[in-house]
């Protein structure tokens, strides 16, 4: 196409862009169109895309379409095959996307819609993409190496081992952040303990067709079982309304806690891929069904948002977390704008598929901005709905007062009104008893998500069967995230312990299995309990903690990132990473500050502890909330001083090398020409 | 007036009679985005793990050939974190 017609397609694309971001950020006092968020962000990935990712791709990472990748030089039809860079953009988005993007903004939309929209934009364009991408490209200049190999080779010791801890401690904080969200959408919930439930039959049912009937038909298998789950949601609406059955599927959120504990016990500990394997199958298709379905409902359906752009809690008094739009609302948001689990991705199967140097940019940087958008849509899930009816359905009772009346009261002093037979006909139109200190987001999201749908597809008829369908598709998601967390944890648990005493190392051997199984469930539930029975709902401490850890290794991946750069002699692009890496380290190190050290109870741990101790009389209940807050201040302290190790050696590696006191030495793979260039010209 | 080579998207009359099962009037990017939709999910859904397990085995499709690959497969994939 000639210059100037795509200098006037940028120019318009900018032109729109910037006035759909003025008109997000500009309207006060009126509701705006969904569709205003999507063109931002349309406009925001595809000018990002074209200049920025290129920038990158061309001045900093030099990319290299004469190198042969690892999948070509070392292809084994296994872990190695060079794969269509499409293919690879499709596997790469299914392993990225996870709970984070739906959970995150959905909790931050408590701050009104513009923070976590502008947010979600600029950090996907400058930190969440970049990140994404450089780590994906230097883990194929590695042979595929991860994060923590890399960290360990480029900066040193220190660097390989808090990557290490911060790998562990992100996933042990996510699976106890993800089971309470889980534990919170399901409680007193018939009709959702019983569409999950029925999951388990239908994924034997599909293991059995898979290995006996038609081996190796994962997407036919796929189809048939998201027809069992949407009977089984249809056969969920029978159970809760039948008085005889409904009252074995009713379970407290303690009851629901332990199940789920013993749960990720024998998911981790015995080989049950008849049950884990088609499940996890099922959950891919119901994420990917799901997140393209609310796609078509947004843009199809076009809702108005009527959430204000900026609430009055973004100075800190938030019933949902505490604590003032910075850091907290960055740090809540997370993997929608820059997630530091990404890296381990990047670095793990994807570099291993990919199969010409130049398109890591499209499946990194691309990848990202599709993950991006899906928190885009999750904003838009959130802000749909009356800002008071997503105020009682997020809010702890410990906040808002524990009967219906009390919380309306309360909510609508606050300005967003919101009235207890309103609330009572909403739960009655999605097929549940209350939804009122529904914390966690997930109820919050699906009611949005059902609001999006019954406009048009079914109607109000259909709310609760798509109320429940939302409800049913994060809870199966995240229990596949936290069975293979927590195989995940085991075995990095035992390739260390192995480094002690071999046998514990031996992942067959029955007593390490069972003994480091043990640890990492007793882990994720101590926290899961002590958020099950916080007064103040759980998500207000773990969300955070879960956000901290998550963007602390965000941290380490653009220290590693930085570093590389600076070896590569390119320090004078350095600011790529630095800015973001920056960026990060101001968010981060602040938020943990506050978590330890705040005055105020509702933001730090230790104030929590201290009022708790002075203002209750003292027992075994007290005791225990008083050391999980005392133990949430000590983990967030060890990561920061860890993170903070690995930030000023990597800090004095790059003084050494710039100055000349140090010879700048990559370890990238030696070059090999690639054979798919003379192929493709020929 | 007389083109020289086809276009690139041009097919001979041949290969648009073995693609016999593609109607006409369907066109020709939309098979295309549809056939790489279809190989994106089949890498997903390893079915294409377990084409290629069966080629470099050189074994045919059966119960036992797919426990053999599911096997393979547990110990690659309980390695794997599943994103937050």
């Amino acid at each position: 196409m000639k210059k100037p017609i795509l200098i006037l397609i940028w120019s318009s694309v900018a032109m729109l862009g910037a006035l759909a971001l003025g008109t997000i950020a500009l309207h006060r006092g009126e509701q705006i169109n969904a569709m205003w968020l999507v063109v931002a962000a349309f406009c925001a990935y595809a000018l990002g895309y074209r200049f920025y990712s290129k920038f990158v791709s061309a001045k900093v990472l030099a990319l290299d379409a004469r190198r042969a990748t690892p999948a070509e030089r070392l292809e084994d039809g296994r872990d190695f095959v060079p794969t269509n860079k499409w293919v690879v953009f499709g596997h790469h988005f299914a392993a990225i996307a996870g709970p984070g993007p739906l959970v995150g903004p959905v909790l931050a939309a408590q701050f009104g819609y513009l923070p976590g929209t502008l947010y979600i934009l600029a950090g996907a364009v400058f930190a969440g993409c970049v990140q994404d991408f450089v780590i994906l490209l230097f883990s194929v200049r590695r042979d595929g190496k991860s994060l923590t190999e890399m960290a360990r080779d480029e900066i040193g010791i220190v660097g390989g081992f808090v990557a290490y801890v911060a790998v562990i401690s992100i996933i042990v904080i996510l699976l106890g952040a993800g089971a309470l969200i889980v534990v919170n959408a399901l409680k007193s919930s018939p009709w959702g303990v019983f569409t999950i439930a029925m999951t388990m039959p239908i994924a034997v049912l599909m293991g059995f067709y898979l290995r006996h009937l038609r081996p190796g038909k994962v997407l036919e298998v796929s189809v048939l079982g998201f027809i069992l789950v949407m009977f089984a949601i249809w056969g969920g609406q029978w159970v809760s309304q039948t008085p005889a059955v409904a009252p074995w599927f009713t379970l407290t959120a303690s009851t629901l806690a332990i199940v789920i504990i013993i749960y990720g016990f024998f998911a981790s500990a015995l080989p049950v891929w008849l049950l884990l394997a088609p499940r996890d199958y099922l959950s891919t298709f119901v994420k990917l069904g799901t997140i393209g379905l609310l796609a078509v409902g947004i843009i199809v359906l076009r809702p108005t948002l009527h959430m204000p752009p900026l609430t009055r809690f973004i100075d800190g008094s938030g019933p949902i977390f505490a604590g003032s739009i910075f850091p907290f609302a960055f740090i809540t948001i997370a993997c929608g704008a820059i997630s530091g689990f990404h890296s381990l991705i990047s670095s793990g199967t994807t570099p291993k598929l990919i199969r010409r140097e130049p398109e890591t940019r499209m499946v990194g940087y691309g990848a990202m901005m599709a993950e991006s958008m899906v928190a885009i849509m999750a904003v838009i899930a959130a802000c749909v709905l009356q800002p008071g009816t997503y105020f009682a359905i997020n809010s702890p009772a410990g906040v808002v007062g524990l009967s219906p009346e009390a919380a309306s009261a309360t909510i609508s002093s606050w300005g967003f009104p919101v009235s207890a037979a309103g609330m009572h006909a909403l739960a009655q139109a999605v097929g549940e008893q209350t939804l009122f200190n529904r914390t966690g987001g997930a109820p919050a999201f699906a009611v949005g998500m059902a609001h999006i749908f019954s406009s048009s597809l079914g109607g109000q008829a259909v709310m609760a069967i798509w109320y429940h369908f939302a409800i049913m598709f994060e809870a199966l998601f995240i229990l596949t995230v936290l069975d293979a967390g927590t195989r995940v944890g085991r075995f990095m648990v035992q390739d260390a312990l192995g480094h002690i005493w071999k046998p514990l190392g031996r992942t067959s051997w029955y007593p390490s299995i069972l003994a480091t199984s043990a640890l990492i469930v007793a882990a994720w539930g101590s926290f899961l309990w002590q958020g099950v029975k916080d007064p103040l709902g759980g998500i207000n401490s773990l969300w955070p903690l879960f956000g901290i850890c998550n963007q602390l290794l965000a941290t380490v991946a653009l220290c590693v990132a930085t570093t590389i750069i600076v070896k590569m002699g390119k320090a004078r692009y350095s600011a790529v990473t630095l800015v973001p890496l920056s960026w990060l380290v101001a968010v981060t190190f602040t938020a943990s500050w506050h978590k330890m050290f705040d005055p105020n109870p509702r933001v730090g741990f230790l104030a929590h502890a201290r009022s708790l101790a002075s203002s209750a009389a003292p027992s075994h209940e007290i005791s225990r909330l008083v050391f999980n807050d005392r133990l949430d201040a000590v983990v967030t302290g060890a990561l920061v001083c860890m993170v903070a190790l690995i930030l000023l050696e990597s800090t004095f590696l790059w003084m050494r090398v710039l100055s000349g006191g140090m010879q700048a030495r990559v370890r990238e793979a030696p070059f090999v020409a690639t054979r798919f260039a003379a192929e493709e010209q020929g | 007036m007389k083109r020289s080579r086809p276009w690139p998207n041009e097919r001979s009359t041949a290969e648009s009679c073995s693609a016999g099962r593609t109607p006409a009037s369907i066109p020709t990017w939309f098979v295309g985005a549809m056939a790489l939709l279809f190989s994106a999910l089949r890498e997903i859904f390893d079915e294409s793990a377990y084409s290629r397990f069966l080629a470099r085995h050189e074994m045919r499709s059966c119960p036992d050939a797919y426990a053999v690959f599911l096997r393979e497969q547990e110990n690659l994939k309980a390695r794997r974190a599943k994103c937050c």
